[in-house]
């Protein structure tokens, strides 16, 4: 994942340098933290105290996140987080380029509920992530007038899945939210496909799994297993590709690319014909009348994002409904409307 | 004992900063404003219009008791303390004020939908338990009147027991409180005038 963002941005500045529109190229200062948590701060701080560079775009975890953000207050610097999360922040150090939940899980549940049933499971890594998805994911399915059969976690790595697999064979829920990460979350999709398998009740489309953050990134090492997984994103492949309003023209490989590659086209935007604005505080830059024309919003620094949900098919991603762009809400307290469906579906 | 959080709605709440025009002010409100509140900062005085205000955040520095139209420990909202001093003299202020939940000054991005949250929860587990109280004081004055029942309907040959279980069944019978049921026989025919008179 984190490869596929440097991709986004590396091509994000290969593509501004090369555009004679704007009056300003990027030099890449790179550091590689190699998802060692205690790392990001220094690093970051190293970025800004050594180099010219005010602008950070990286981090995965949520965890690395927060590690970042007292050096950026300290230093004065900006990171562009290009990853999906679980929300409930607005940093005013910080762009957040990706989806949040209004932008992932809702349209997600409210797809679910609409077309499998009501009746879920949860299930997740024992983290942040997987404990605040699950939560609202509870709340909306509840006020829905839905039930929730269970909820199990695994320790972060963990591979022991046959008590979940165990429960939802024997629960036979509508629907089971996978928030399920890295290795676990590879052997609880080969686990369903075997229950698939023996099991008619679970033959496909029958309880497809959800997921809010998976992307082409993650299908190859899945295989015909992934086959089924319905996912939430702001971009899958195959979809247009359009960024800060033109055509982007790459073929790139998922949303975490396409969302590095939109910060690094939204800096540029921002900075562009206007000599000093490199050293200006996020939040100045952001109440520039482009930063609303660029779907990033001045009061949450969050994005304007469309919403796909997509199902996995030969491991691919098909575009089951497109919707409109929608803000980001990272604290869930704008209008609970759910995004209108597009006038045009992709598929 | 575990609680679970009920999500207050935030979105167009209204919160009042009582605190000088200052860099915290500006902090705060923008990020009142990112989770979706919206601000009114008052300063040196709260105007009425706070009493309709859904949160109160206010400056522990220079706060004092004349600056708020209700007794210390009776806010009618949630409220929220802003500490910049940590001299003793201030946080005693504090905890006889009563605030909700707090945040410690400089005011960054940082904790100020927890402390929503946290003052939000804590106001109203108070504002129960006031309740309780309340109720539970009601039925302590009303302890007279029930002795004086169960005696009464004992002075018509029962035991002292079984004139308490009779009071007992009249009041699941009339669905009311025990101390009502009490109260409904000493004002009824045959209650007290009669029995002093007797």
């Amino acid at each position: 994942m984190g490869e596929a963002s440097h991709r986004g941005v590396m091509q994000g500045i290969a593509d501004v340098n090369a555009d004679n529109d704007l009056d300003l190229t990027f030099e890449p200062v790179e550091r590689d933290p190699a998802g060692d948590v205690d790392a990001y701060a220094p690093l970051g701080e190293d970025i800004l105290a050594t180099s010219r560079a005010r602008h950070i775009i990286g981090c995965t975890t949520s965890w690395s996140r927060k590690e970042v953000i007292p050096t950026l207050e300290r230093l004065n610097g900006a990171l562009w987080y290009p990853v999906p999360y679980e929300g409930f922040e607005a940093s005013d150090r910080i762009v957040y380029t990706h989806a949040c939940p209004n932008q992932h899980l809702l349209p997600l549940l409210e797809h679910a509920l609409g077309a499998h049933g009501r009746r879920g499971y949860l299930t997740g890594s024992n983290y942040i992530w997987g404990w605040e998805m699950n939560r609202l994911a509870r709340q909306v399915t509840v006020a829905a007038g839905g039930e929730i059969l269970g909820e199990r976690y695994l320790p972060l790595g963990s591979t022991d899945v046959a008590r979940i697999v165990a429960e939802i064979a024997a629960l036979r829920p509508d629907f089971v939210l996978n928030q399920l990460i890295g290795p676990s979350q590879y052997e609880f999709i080969a686990e369903m496909a075997k229950l698939r398998q023996r099991d008619p009740h679970f033959a496909s489309p029958r309880c497809p799994v959800l997921s809010c953050n998976l992307t082409e990134c993650e299908l190859p090492v899945m295989g015909d297993a992934a086959d089924g997984i319905i996912a939430a994103g702001p971009w899958f492949r195959g979809m247009p590709a359009r960024s800060a309003g033109r055509d982007r023209g790459h073929g790139f490989g998922s949303s975490f690319e396409v969302a590095a590659h939109d910060s690094v086209m939204m800096l540029a935007r921002l900075l562009n014909n206007r000599p000093g604005a490199e050293d200006l505080p996020l939040s100045q830059l952001l109440s520039l009348p482009v930063a609303g024309q660029l779907g990033i919003s001045a009061r949450t620094h969050h994005t304007r994002l469309p919403v796909a949900i997509a199902r996995v098919q030969d491991g691919a991603f098909s575009v089951i409904r497109a919707l409109e762009p929608i803000d980001g809400d990272p604290y869930l307290t704008g209008a609970r409307d759910m995004p209108r469906a597009a006038l045009r579906v992709v598929t | 004992m575990r609680r679970h959080l009920r999500i207050p709605h935030l979105g167009g709440a209204v919160a009042v900063i009582l605190h000088r025009p200052h860099a915290t002010v500006a902090a705060l409100s923008r990020q009142l404003e990112a989770i979706g509140l919206r601000t009114q900062c008052q300063w040196p005085e709260l105007s009425p219009a706070v009493q309709a205000a859904d949160y109160l955040f206010l400056d522990v520095d220079t706060a004092h008791d004349d600056q708020f139209p209700w007794p210390p420990g009776r806010a009618p909202m949630p409220t929220i303390a802003l500490i910049g001093s940590e001299a003793p003299g201030r946080i005693e202020w504090l905890m006889n004020f009563g605030a909700d939940a707090q945040i410690l000054k400089p005011v960054g991005t940082a904790g100020v939908y927890s402390a929503l949250l946290i003052a939000r929860a804590t106001f109203d587990a108070r504002a129960e338990m006031n309740d309780q109280i309340d109720s539970l004081r009601t039925r302590l004055a009303q302890r007279q009147t029930v002795v004086r029942a169960v005696a009464r309907l004992a002075a018509r040959g029962k035991t002292e027991d079984a004139a308490f279980e009779q009071l007992r069944h009249m009041a699941m019978a009339w669905r009311v409180s025990f101390e009502e049921a009490a109260a409904r026989i000493m004002d009824g025919p045959g209650g007290d005038k009669e029995v002093n008179d007797g």
